[in-house]
């Protein structure tokens, strides 16, 4: 499961991400994708991975308000992305030392 | 959904229908929130997405390529490259029997394996959970009716020619894409009253059954590989003569079976992975 959350970039981790404060729908999920990360998930890209991260457990779909359903993380995806952010943070770290090093 | 622009309807009309029934409506809202009309990117990305749903497995909600679906075209396909075979080694009896032997053991253990994983649905069709669907059941009695009466034709229109005549290899192949019509139209009947019809699995039925269906179908390609290779070490002169099927070089007919044993068993392998996937 880390392996296919690994990547920055992947639509899974950045949905997971934006779920960790409240549940959101997709429109607000891409809007808030794109404000705070700068990208831009498209409703292919955002709905083939919301299926995936349903079926991993990781998220769940809530009751539709009107045609908009919500998505919140459950406690799996939460420590999913605890985990990943812990090891992103550490890889940001080592690289931002090191790079700073070469720099000095 | 009615009231969405047309382009949002057409693009969620490329998901599955599976697919729409669950994600639809709030999809086709999305859509419209992205005014994706004003956004080509978004269109080409809505198109990626749908082709996804269609070809990756991702699920029951992301997919109508349901594993006994695929294990009923792997079954159909297997059963071409079966009658094939057949056909091609009638003419071969002496040679490497045993092997062939082996071969029809492993097949219809195969065969019978779908069967097994096919008996709920079965089941579930005579209790009467779906009524429609013995519609469905006829298919295969009228696909081989009518290929009966195509065989007669062809028989008539052969009759007198001799085997390398083009009357004869014209009704050889009628008969050829008549009998893969009759096999295409069963496994379509099949696979949609396997969709359809609801059935309570018991657990670990399907999974067991479509490893076995893709071992039996691994192990016949294998024996009908080995069985060539006997052919060609006992009866040179039949490997290199025209016993191939229509009085073609054996060969290429040998290599095309092969061929499509493979392939069926790729098939049948994928469906037991999804089916395992499913169950997990």
């Amino acid at each position: 499961m880390a392996d296919d959350l690994g990547r920055w970039a992947e639509p899974g981790l950045l949905i997971l991400a934006s779920l960790a404060d409240g549940e959101k729908h997709g429109y607000a999920i891409t809007a808030d994708v794109a404000e705070q990360v700068g990208v831009r998930l498209g409703p292919g890209t955002l709905y083939a991975a919301l299926g995936r991260l349903e079926a991993l457990g990781l998220i769940e779909g809530r009751p539709a308000e009107g045609r908009r359903r919500p998505y919140r993380l459950t406690a799996a995806g939460a420590t999913e992305l605890t985990a990943q952010s812990r090891r992103m943070h550490r890889l940001a770290t080592l690289s931002l030392g090191r790079l700073g090093t070469v720099q000095a | 959904m009615s009231q969405d622009p047309r382009l949002v309807r057409v693009l969620v009309g490329c998901y599955p229908a599976r697919w729409r029934r669950v994600h639809g409506d709030e999809y086709s809202q999305l859509l419209c929130d992205l005014q994706v009309h004003r956004h080509p990117a978004l269109v080409l990305d809505s198109l990626r997405g749908a082709a996804r749903a269609r070809l990756v497995p991702g699920g029951l909600t992301m997919s109508t390529r349901s594993p006994m679906t695929v294990a009923v075209w792997a079954a159909a396909l297997f059963t071409v490259a079966g009658l094939g075979f057949q056909k091609l080694s009638e003419e071969l009896l002496t040679v490497a029997n045993g092997i062939r032997t082996l071969l029809a053991i492993a097949a219809a253990v195969a065969l019978l394996a779908l069967v097994v994983a096919a008996v709920p649905t079965a089941v579930a069709l005579v209790r009467g959970r779906d009524h429609r669907a013995w519609w469905y059941v006829a298919v295969p009695f009228v696909a081989c009716a009518a290929w009966l009466v195509l065989v007669q034709v062809a028989l008539a229109v052969a009759d007198g020619h001799g085997v390398h005549a083009t009357q004869t290899r014209l009704a050889a192949a009628a008969v050829a894409l008549g009998g893969l019509g009759a096999v295409a139209a069963t496994a379509w009947a099949a696979s949609t009253v396997l969709r359809r019809v609801p059935a309570e699995q018991p657990p670990g039925l399907r999974r067991t059954a479509l490893a076995v269906l893709a071992v039996g179908m691994g192990a016949t390609t294998v024996l009908a590989v080995l069985w060539g290779l006997l052919v060609h070490a006992h009866d040179p002169s039949a490997f290199t003569g025209d016993q191939g099927l229509v009085a073609t070089p054996f060969v290429p007919s040998w290599l095309g079976t092969v061929a499509l044993m493979a392939g069926a068993a790729v098939l049948a392998g994928v469906a037991s992975r999804r089916q395992s996937a499913t169950e997990r």
